[in-house]
């Protein structure tokens, strides 16, 4: 027998892991985070979503966070603003 | 074979079987692979300065890393010898600087290629090609080192076709990108000490590269006419944008440009100040979208060459493809200013044809990458 060695990362060690963050009981009089992701029109896309939960769900509050590339990982202060005060996040690429 | 492993693989009966149980796994770009046997991936990691889990590519939008042994598994199917792996490692620590912001090429509809330029004495020790056919089949270095890049892609970043690699086309140089620079026929120092690194040093430059373009001119040796050419196909439409522009010069126009006396600014220059479309072109081909007017560095590179500056106010969303009069006279060039054309020189003696790779995007994409190989 021959044995060939697995060329993906699917048995090394996991990356660690952040634990997920509980759900949102309800958006109502929550502050909503809007993360695009850097392409020309993901802000404009979360604006609309933005209008609609606030409409049909009462959030109240909006986040807006840009990243500076579409390429780039978000920045951590930008994350840290969002976690500090942001009940949920809506992410889009709208390119 | 030798002592039980602990090391995570397949158990197979023979070669044969190896190969089409790596097509079966999914571990292949579509070519057939050499199978990675412990022995051969322990060569492999031996010719490398690294330790086996040292993380030579940390992709940080995935928070994925790539170790030594992961490299070598993927250098040894993509039909590397072990020799090539310190040009390997060079590579893809060079993909993962951070400034090259490795998940937009590795994932976009843009469809790049990871271009790999060989400097320095490791050239001639590995037989990468820089003569005829440089870009093409014949040369194994050339064939494997830039496959594994994108093997470590598929397997160890998970950018499959159409799932994470999100490609519309794609192009052949996705399989393998690499060459080496025939130092010996340019006028100018060789690229890698044009980056900062010390002439005896071998080194790679990395680059998110589309197809190449063909720059054919046989019918002059003048070096404005010549560069006339080159300047046409950096300002074409099609790729038109503020990224980069790699322009490999055959022996043959490298030679015109060094009678001449052209030097490397001279010539980055000229091109920059040439290759250049009006904003009335622009618009006439729907390259002005209505969204770069609320991006201050999409206006920025629009007007940066305007002496009368960004209109006031900015066209909105609704006129911003209406050509106007004075669009006639705003210069939109590739790139955003000299530094974004760099310049190599590769190809056989004989022909006139040198070649012009646009960067990857729409936008300003990601810079050159300069790294040493650890010899």
């Amino acid at each position: 027998m021959i044995r060939i060695l697995d060329p993906t990362l699917a048995t090394a060690a996991a990356p660690a892991t952040a634990p997920r963050a509980p759900r949102a009981a309800t958006l109502r009089g929550a502050t909503l985070g809007l993360l695009a992701n850097g392409k020309s029109n993901g802000m404009a896309l979360l604006d609309r979503i933005a209008l609609h939960l606030q409409e049909r769900h009462g959030v109240d509050q909006v986040v807006r966070v840009e990243k500076t590339n579409a390429s780039a990982p978000v920045r951590d202060e930008d994350a840290e603003l969002l976690v500090k005060r942001c009940a949920a996040v809506v992410t889009a690429i709208g390119d | 074979m030798g002592a039980v492993t602990t090391r995570p693989g397949l158990d197979v009966s023979d070669p044969w079987s190896a190969i089409e149980a790596c097509y079966a796994q999914g571990w292949t770009d579509g070519l057939p692979v050499v199978p990675p046997t412990e022995a051969l991936v322990d060569a492999m990691l031996a010719a490398g300065p690294w330790l086996p889990d040292h993380a030579l590519l940390h992709e940080p939008v995935r928070d994925r890393s790539v170790t030594a042994e992961k490299a070598a598994i993927n250098a040894v199917m993509a039909g590397c010898r072990p020799e090539y792996f310190p040009v390997v490692g060079a590579a893809l620590l060079a993909i993962g600087d951070p400034e090259f912001m490795l998940h937009g090429p590795a994932t976009s509809t843009g469809g790049s290629a990871l271009m790999v330029i060989v400097n320095g004495p490791v050239r001639e020790r590995l037989g990468v090609n820089a003569r005829a056919n440089l870009f093409g089949p014949g040369a194994r270095a050339n064939a494997t080192i830039g496959r594994v890049l994108r093997l470590v892609l598929l397997n160890c970043l998970d950018c499959r076709p159409g799932i994470l690699d999100k490609s519309t086309q794609g192009w052949p140089g996705k399989y393998s990108l690499c060459f080496a620079e025939e130092e010996a026929a340019s006028p100018w120092e060789p690229l890698h000490v044009s980056r900062g690194l010390p002439p005896a040093s071998s080194a790679v430059t990395v680059y998110a590269a589309e197809s190449g373009h063909n720059v054919l001119s046989h019918g002059t040796s003048d070096p404005e006419r010549l560069l006339t050419c080159f300047a046409d196909a950096m300002a074409g439409l099609g790729s038109l944008s503020p990224g980069r522009s790699v322009i490999v010069f055959a022996p043959e126009h490298a030679a015109y440009l060094a009678r001449a006396g052209w030097s490397r600014r001279q010539v980055q220059e000229w091109l920059y100040a040439h290759a250049w479309r009006s904003m009335a072109d622009l618009k006439r081909g729907g390259k002005v979208e209505p969204a770069f007017f609320t991006n201050p560095s999409l206006v920025d590179w629009l007007y940066r060459d305007s002496p009368a500056g960004p209109p006031d106010p900015l066209p909105g969303p609704d006129d911003a493809e209406d050509v106007r009069r004075e669009d006639e006279a705003v210069r939109v060039h590739r790139g955003l200013g000299p530094d974004d054309i760099l310049l190599a020189v590769g190809g056989g003696e004989a022909g006139g044809h040198s070649a012009f790779f646009p960067s990857w995007s729409r936008g300003r994409s990601v810079p050159f990458v300069t790294k040493e190989v650890p010899i």
